[in-house]
């Protein structure tokens, strides 16, 4: 049995699709690949990759409540290329609600129909900035608690504070582990997975309250609050 | 403003509107940065013909988008020019319709219009409805409409 997973984030690194293509290749057996679009110089080599693959899981941001631009061609040349491939979506979109993946996992439906691929279904995740903030700061406090383990001459009682963060952030990542571990059990067993919809477990009126602080720290480092930031600007162009 | 944007080729609509836009694909996808709001508002990254559509799209009180179907979604010339244009809202967050959108730059927009043409199957009309509908709260329209036609006819508009 072999996979392939495809990466469709434009970013080069730490994007949120990359991190769930990775985690759910974890579980799942047999042969995997996992393959990043985002040029046409990637098409061919992804589709040499999945001439003797049986399942392509698609992992992509959600852009303007649709597919990412830079997909759609990669889409049009599969067309009729390929057979009797399974194909997954996992989605992951910057608003809390999952759900508001269902035009793209519609989209993703639509385009398995005419190129002739098996549409086995898709998990949709809501507040995939977050989920990808937080995995970045799990590997950070990890390494750091870790560290500080060592120097204090391997004192295994300061790793508690530790644990307790990784507790919060597998509290809140619950929904998406379990309905990724149920999606890599239908890959593994060629099976039908049907829509889903989760989210970091966070009501959204706390998590409009992290997002604004977010963005309002990285507008600060790169200087955008003093350039206008809410301005209305005219084109000068 | 009217603005009008789509991607038929060789087919000329300039006086249709305030302002016509050509979807050519004569420019680079969103590499996903969100610069355009976190360190120059309302301008890309990347500098082609569409560094500043946001703020055309941004000040549209009626936006017509003529677009080729994929999949019961924007065709990729157009998909890009959107993708392209998030600066028409802000990095804050809110709730419009019940679900978190992020504040819009500009102000609120009258209508969207979108007119697709190509084959289209049932399911993907379907999923047009439902594409526009989103479209229209994530932007911060007021209303919003959708037509199929399998050729494009200059009649309509
Ligand atoms: C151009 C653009 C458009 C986006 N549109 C939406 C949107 O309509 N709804 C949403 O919830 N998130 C939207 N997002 C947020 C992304 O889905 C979110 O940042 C995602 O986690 C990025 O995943 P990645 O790291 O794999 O690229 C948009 C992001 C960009 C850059």
């Amino acid at each position: 049995m072999k996979t392939v997973f495809i990466d469709c984030s434009p970013k080069q690194r730490l994007s949120a699709s990359g991190f769930v293509a990775t985690f759910t290749r974890m579980f799942v057996f047999g042969r995997k690949v996992q393959c990043k679009l985002r040029t046409p110089k990637d098409f061919q080599p992804i589709f040499e990759e999945i001439k003797d693959a049986d399942s392509i899981v698609f992992c992509m941001p959600l852009y303007v409540d649709g597919i990412p631009s830079h997909i759609l061609p990669f889409l049009k040349e599969m067309e009729n290329k390929f057979t009797n491939k399974n194909v997954y979506v996992i989605a992951n979109n910057g608003f809390i609600e999952g759900r508001q993946n269902e035009p793209l996992m519609q989209n993703m439906e639509n385009f398995c129909h005419r190129a002739n691929l098996n549409w086995c279904g898709g998990l949709g995740i809501g507040g995939g900035v977050m989920m990808n903030v937080m995995r970045i700061m799990f590997c950070v406090v990890c390494a750091l608690s870790l560290l500080q383990v060592v120097l204090n001459g391997f004192d295994f009682s300061l790793l508690k504070d530790s644990l307790d963060d990784a507790l919060v952030i597998l509290i809140l990542c619950c929904g998406i582990i379990s309905f990724d571990l149920w999606l890599a059990y239908c890959i593994n067993n060629g099976k039908e997975y049907g829509k889903h919809y989760t989210r970091i477990m966070l009501p959204s009126f706390v998590f409009i309250v992290c997002a604004d602080i977010f963005f309002t720290i990285i507008s600060l480092f790169q200087g955008g609050i003093f350039r206008g930031w809410f301005s209305k600007k005219k084109p000068t162009m | 403003m009217k603005v009008l944007l789509h991607d038929l080729k060789n087919i000329d609509l300039t006086n249709k509107a305030d302002q016509v836009i050509v979807a050519d694909g004569k420019y680079a996808p969103c590499q996903g940065c969100f610069k355009c709001w976190t360190k120059h508002p309302a301008t890309c990254a990347l500098k082609d013909s569409l560094q500043e559509m946001c703020r055309i799209l941004g000040q549209a009180d009626e936006l017509t988008i003529i677009t080729e179907n994929y999949y019961g979604g924007y065709s990729p010339n157009v998909k890009r020019l959107l993708d392209r244009s998030i600066g028409t809202s802000t990095p804050m967050s809110t709730y419009r319709g019940g679900l978190m959108h992020h504040t819009l730059r500009y102000w609120k927009h009258d209508s969207l219009r979108v007119i697709v043409y190509g084959d289209i199957v049932e399911a993907e009309k379907e999923t047009w409805r439902q594409m526009v509908k989103a479209n229209s709260l994530n932007n911060g329209f007021t209303d919003y409409s959708v037509e199929f036609m399998n050729e494009w006819e200059g009649s309509v508009l």
